[in-house]
């Protein structure tokens, strides 16, 4: 049981310290700042050359194919660095490890550099209008055609879908089997004819998901990704990958938001209030608590391959805590917290994230769906379907 | 960083978990608890076993602590390798049996002799005073805070109610009593203060220990259990709780591991470790009750002997005002 960074762990960790102090003005008092759809390119592309991306994935494919605890000093380094995230983030963190999995020789050679490079933007079409925690009874169709297949549907709230090249698209192509048989994994171009985005805005107002309308679009054979038919299994890697070892990214920027409810206290005054005290310590405990869970699953990661079951509940809590973070926030600034944008503390960023993380026990797989996950998988308790 | 428990740790806790099954079964437990005694018979062989050997670390305790949570281990272990050990340890002396610390720094007061060192005063609620063969006190010299080694039969015991009565406590009173000095002033103050972090990191590991076992309980139950001609598991609002019960065990062990296995001792870290635990070994033990409903309130179902144990973690965790001393280190000093 060791918490310190071994002697490479801590080089590379000075190293990218180093760097991204280089590359970033001082981390801000107060707010982020927002980086436009261009910024966050020149960064992934900064970020790329420099090495950092893809630093788990395998040499052959453009990575460094170093263990998972790098990725999370990278988490760290760069959360507390406020560093914005490679333009590609669900390429780098989701499709890009199930193209490196199922994917064929071609497919690697035209995605993976691409996606580390942030040449390509990948967004995930798994959701639907009437298949959201259902996910594997999506409907939108692939009929096989000569030389490939013709898609038919809708996908929504798609993260992203808006500036994305491509798309990791779930479709069913053979109604007649099983409901999880049935499905295959698309590679799709988004700037395929057919292909019809329409974005839509969240309730805090952001417009960065959106619906996909699909018509008649053909999607050529090789982009399917796996076998047909194994789309469930290309979709659960994906998912594997969002919930399990993206937590310690998103523990890395709990930390940084509690910093922010911190400096927010005292800037309020409700540092010297008992009960709010007692309440952000809290929250301190929780924070902990998912920091040093996501290192155990890391370890059991290095061992096994696998994350250990404890990573089950890393999204879960996470969800709660940012959740409980921001409300807070808001109750500090009392009657201010009615104000918004000009008019408000920080230019309204704690309005904005308190309306923002209501979606967090949602996306991603909602809070029911992943303690129904524990319940069966990890607990062992029957199936309640 | 590699936090994961080693082989040899991993080893450790099985063979604990393995000899505390094999021990004590629910009735064992259950007739000691109602009798208010400590197996003292098992003394000599868990030495033989090496729960107080000198090359275990605080991690290696905190797995004894939190298999010891799990079985309701019913010997003075806490309080001689939690409380007592140290002071042996620092002082280069072997432990004569199961021994306890009163804390009398504030009430007790030692003076030196022609015959040796006297102690006057009293010390309140002492854990297992009643079965120790050496109580250690903490007293007040001119010179400052010393350790003695006091023999029970020395002092005057008197037995007080308890909330667990497997944790049973005695308030002492002490009338010129001789006493050893075994670590005089001023190094017997840091010990002490170590001393408290220690024993509270290796609590936090006996309340991850209470909570796991009701889990286990509460999930044994909820496949057993049919209702409405389905597991009583099968209802998400049942196997959801147990879900969240999952969660807080996991989240509260990862603190406890942390607290244990960091070279330099952070109070951060502790209170961390002491406030996840506590709250784990409460909720999760009252989540399992729940889950057990008519059954898992009566007296002869086992999980009210574990709802008492974590009631007395609580308090006892709650003592080191864990919230306070996290919130003093992000905000500093203040209330
Ligand atoms: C900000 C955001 C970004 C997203 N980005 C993407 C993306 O990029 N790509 C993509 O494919 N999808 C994306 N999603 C979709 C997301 O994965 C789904 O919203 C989510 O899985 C829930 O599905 P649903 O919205 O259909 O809700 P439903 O499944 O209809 O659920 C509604 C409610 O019922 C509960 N419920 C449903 N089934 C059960 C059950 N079996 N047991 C107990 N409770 C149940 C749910 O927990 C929830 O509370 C995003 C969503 C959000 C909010």
């Amino acid at each position: 049981m060791r918490l310190d960074d071994s002697e490479e762990q801590a080089a590379f960790r000075a190293g990218l310290e180093t760097w991204l102090a280089e590359q970033l003005p001082d981390a801000t008092p107060s707010a982020p700042r927002a980086w436009s759809a261009d910024e966050l390119r020149a960064w992934s592309k900064a970020l790329h050359a420099a090495g950092y991306a893809g630093l788990t994935w395998p040499a052959e494919h453009g990575g460094r194919g170093l263990s998972p605890a790098y990725q999370a000093i990278y988490a760290e380094e760069s959360a507390l660095a406020e560093a914005p995230d490679h333009a590609g983030v669900i390429g780098l963190g989701m499709v890009g490890p199930a193209i490196v999995h199922y994917g064929t020789d071609a497919q690697k050679a035209t995605h993976l550099p691409r996606i580390l490079s942030g040449e390509t933007i990948f967004c995930q079409g798994f959701s639907e209008p009437d298949a959201g925690s259902d996910l594997a009874s999506a409907r939108t169709r692939a009929r096989r055609v000569d030389g490939g297949y013709v898609v038919d549907g809708e996908k929504v709230w798609s993260s992203y879908a808006h500036l994305a090249d491509h798309c990791l698209l779930l479709a069913r192509t053979d109604p007649d089997a099983a409901k999880h048989r049935g499905l295959t994994c698309f590679l799709l171009d988004m700037r395929a004819p057919g292909v019809e985005v329409r974005p839509l805005r969240q309730l805090s107002g952001d417009t960065d998901f959106n619906q996909i309308l699909l018509s008649g679009v053909e999607i050529p054979e090789d982009r399917v990704l796996g076998e047909p038919g194994q789309g469930w299994r290309v979709a659960l890697t994906t998912l594997a990958h969002e919930r399990g070892t993206f937590g310690i990214t998103l523990t890395a920027r709990l930390a940084v938001q509690l910093d922010r409810l911190v400096k927010t206290a005292k800037v309020c005054g409700g540092d010297t209030d008992p009960r709010v005290r007692a309440e952000i310590a809290e929250l301190h405990v929780e924070l902990q608590g998912l920091r040093f869970t996501g290192y155990r699953a890391l370890a059991a990661m290095e061992r096994t391959g696998e994350p250990g079951p404890e990573s089950s509940i890393l999204k879960l809590r996470w969800s709660r805590a940012n959740q409980r973070v921001s409300a807070l926030a808001l109750r500090l600034l009392g009657a201010g917290a009615a104000a918004d944008g000009t008019d408000a503390f920080w230019g309204g960023y704690w309005q904005h994230q308190r309306l923002r993380s209501r979606a967090n026990s949602i996306e991603g797989g909602t809070s029911e769906i992943l303690r129904g996950i524990v319940a069966e998988r990890v607990l062992g308790l029957p199936k309640s379907r | 960083m590699d936090f994961a428990l080693t082989e040899d740790q991993t080893g450790l806790k099985a063979a604990a978990r393995t000899y505390l099954e094999d021990t004590y079964g629910l009735d064992r437990i259950a007739a000691l608890a109602d009798d208010g005694e400590q197996d003292l018979a098992a003394w000599p062989e868990l030495v033989r076993q090496g729960w107080l050997d000198t090359d275990l670390g605080l991690a290696e305790f905190v797995l004894l602590a939190e298999e010891g949570g799990r079985a309701l281990h019913p010997v003075p272990w806490f309080a001689t390798a939690g409380l007592a050990l140290p002071v042996y340890r620092a002082a280069g002396v072997v432990p004569p049996g199961p021994a306890t610390l009163a804390d009398g720094g504030d009430t007790c007061r030692a003076v030196r002799r022609d015959d040796g060192w006297r102690l006057d005063g009293a010390v309140q609620t002492v854990l297992h005073a009643d079965v120790a063969t050496e109580l250690l006190v903490a007293a007040r010299t001119p010179a400052g805070v010393a350790l003695f080694g006091v023999d029970p039969a020395a002092a005057s015991l008197s037995a007080r109610d308890g909330v667990d009565p497997l944790r049973a406590t005695s308030d002492v009173a002490l009338a010129g009593a001789e006493g050893r000095l075994l670590i005089g002033p001023p190094g017997a103050a840091s010990l002490l203060s170590a001393l408290r972090d220690r024993a509270t990191t290796l609590l936090a590991g006996e309340a991850i220990g209470v909570a796991d076992r009701a889990l286990a309980i509460a999930v044994e139950h909820a496949k057993a259990r049919t209702q409405f001609d389905r597991p009583i598991g099968s209802f998400q609002a049942v196997s959801q709780q147990l879900a969240d019960g999952y969660a807080e065990v996991e989240l509260a062990r990862s603190l406890a591991y942390r607290a244990a296995a960091g070279e330099a001792r952070s109070a951060e870290a502790v209170a961390c470790a002491a406030h996840a635990a506590s709250r784990a070994a409460i909720t999760v033990c009252e989540t399992a009750i729940q889950v057990c409903g008519g059954m898992g309130v009566t007296w002869e179902f086992p999980l009210h002997r574990w709802f008492r144990r974590a009631l007395w973690l609580e308090a006892e965790l709650a003592s080191s005002r864990p919230l306070a001393a996290i919130a003093h280190s992000l905000f500093g000093e203040h209330s």
